[in-house]
């Protein structure tokens, strides 16, 4: 059993296992929408999910357009949806 | 030194066999672990003959002169005399790599055709599916269609089941009965009848019931909508079922990724699937001097393939003899790769499944409809114009994902064909990855 580990998304505490991507963790926790697009506020979730189409970009500890889904969750991060 | 760039299966054999008379190389990867996308894996590789990779990891990884490069997303290289510098950022820092040689292996990922809803959460690439599964140990949903065209359906479908998912559909938009046309591949590639039995055990297994000539046209709130199609992808409409499910993962075969080739000025041609892919020799050479390029980016054929142009191209780099028997494997391997390509076309009926709302690019969320103004009102007589107008492929992605399907809906709507120029056009990337300006700054350049 791997390491868990706990980090917020939009304020929200997600548990996970270390080493899962943040996108990986938030589905797992029970929701697909990442963030929401610029002009027509759709829903945006997982795409590709290994890093090409850019459509699971959320704000990582302040550090906007980061791809959800390469990016390991660490305990304690800020996750926020782009906007 | 030699450089090779990916950790697939491409790589990891060119690494391994360039190591083979002790040459230094540095294999350089975006993941954390071995393996690429074929090969992802948390704590083992599970799938179809995964001992190969197995046999290979533990080969690169008890490599004396094998230094591995792990979590380094490459975003330039550059030529400095007769040495190649490889610019990678790792950890929030940028560092850099010179070598004499460099080998490309930088695979491919899913390609995508637009339907109506292929936007929301929920429809994702099967890549996507296998990758969150693989990668991160979860089902994207519980229930699951598994949809688009090619081989790939089989190991994502399947994989699900053997996770827990409910795999309540798999379509394939073409016929089984188009390998008829290639007898020759199949009588070259015997082993293969291997693999399909492999599958066929599983999918019965898991009372999957395969279904062919279908597609997923519209996906809406966990309503999949299932469309019969002809042979040109035509909808049959009035054959259509409309069911709930959590996930649509929806894949017509892959791109290439070419940014790194493209931005060293490996020359490109178009293969016979329309695919944009780089131009090599028999010993995986590019146009470019000490340039090698090996998988996915020479053409799509999967990772039988990869291992042996990999292997080629390791052994040309590191000046080592290549027997006639590997250039005879890497044929039969052609012969079936090209099989493929005429077995599992990806047909221009496509491009009627879009409505007008229906988005396009989805960086820039633009739709059809304005698409099809900036031909009709605005006078783009090309996709490169229509792009300007719409911003269409001008977003994060850079166009990886739409810039193919928009050159393809402007010359539909022209009444023209996408020209090779066109096509190699669009797939060039100044950079590979987003950098900031901070990183640029910083000391070294």
């Amino acid at each position: 059993m791997s390491k868990q580990i706990s980090f917020t998304f939009n304020g929200v505490a997600v548990q996970c296992e270390e080493g899962q991507s943040i996108a990986a963790a938030v589905i797992n926790s029970g929701t697909l929408a990442l963030r929401k697009t610029r002009f027509g506020e759709e829903p945006r979730s997982i795409f590709c999910g290994i890093g090409i189409c850019f459509d699971c970009v959320v704000v990582v500890d302040g550090v906007a357009n980061q791809r959800s889904c390469l990016i390991e969750a660490k305990a304690d991060m800020n996750i926020e949806s782009s906007s | 030194m030699i450089i090779v760039i990916g950790a697939g299966p491409a790589g990891l054999a060119a690494a391994e066999a360039a190591s083979r008379n002790g040459s230094e190389v540095a294999l350089i990867d975006s993941a954390s672990r071995l393996g690429g996308q074929y090969w992802r894996h948390r704590s083992t590789v599970t799938g179809y003959r995964s001992n190969r990779a197995d046999l290979l990891f533990a080969k690169v990884k008890s490599a004396a002169s094998i230094t591995y490069i792990s979590e380094a997303t490459v975003w330039s290289i550059e030529r400095d005399g007769e040495l190649i510098r490889v610019n990678y950022l790792q950890g929030g820092s940028e560092s850099s790599l010179t070598a004499e040689k460099l080998i490309l292996a930088t695979g491919a990922y899913d390609r995508s055709l637009p339907f109506p809803g292929w936007d929301q959460p929920g429809s994702m690439t099967p890549g996507a599916a296998q990758a969150l599964l693989k990668g991160h140990g979860i089902l994207a949903g519980q229930s699951v269609v598994v949809a688009g065209t090619g081989p790939f359906l089989l190991p994502v479908a399947t994989g699900l089941a053997q996770a827990g998912a409910k795999v309540v559909g798999l379509y394939e938009a073409h016929s089984p009965l188009r390998w008829l046309l290639s007898p020759q591949a199949l009588l070259l590639n015997v082993s293969k009848f291997a693999e399909l039995i492999y599958y066929a055990g599983l999918i019965r297994k898991y009372r999957m019931a395969p279904r062919f000539g279908r597609v997923v046209s519209r996906f809406d709130k966990g309503q999949v909508t299932i469309t019969s199609v002809n042979s040109s992808f035509a909808l049959k409409r009035k054959r259509a079922l409309t069911f709930e499910v959590d996930v649509v993962a929806v894949g017509w075969g892959f791109s290439p990724d070419l940014t790194l080739g493209g931005i060293v000025g490996c020359k490109e041609r178009v293969d016979v699937d329309g695919t944009t892919i780089f131009e090599v020799d028999g010993d995986q050479l590019s146009s470019q001097k000490n340039v090698w390029i090996a998988g996915e980016a020479t053409g799509i054929g999967g990772a039988d393939l990869s291992l042996l142009e990999g292997e080629i191209a390791g052994l040309s780099a590191s000046s080592q003899k290549i027997s006639s028997i590997l250039r005879f494997a890497r044929f039969r391997k052609q012969v079936f790769a090209d099989a493929l390509k005429c077995s599992y076309p990806v047909k221009d009926g496509w491009r009627s499944w879009a409505e007008k709302s229906t988005t396009i690019c989805r960086c820039e969320e633009v739709s059809l409809g304005e698409i099809e103004e900036s031909v009709a009102e605005l006078g783009a007589e090309d996709s490169r114009t229509a792009k300007l107008f719409t911003r269409a492929g001008m977003g994060l992605c850079q166009g990886r994902i739409c810039s193919r399907n928009v050159s393809e809906i402007v010359a539909g709507l022209t009444k023209c064909s996408v020209t090779d120029e066109e096509r190699i056009a669009s797939s060039n990337r100044p950079i590979a990855a987003p950098i900031a300006l901070g990183l640029l700054g910083d000391g070294k350049k």
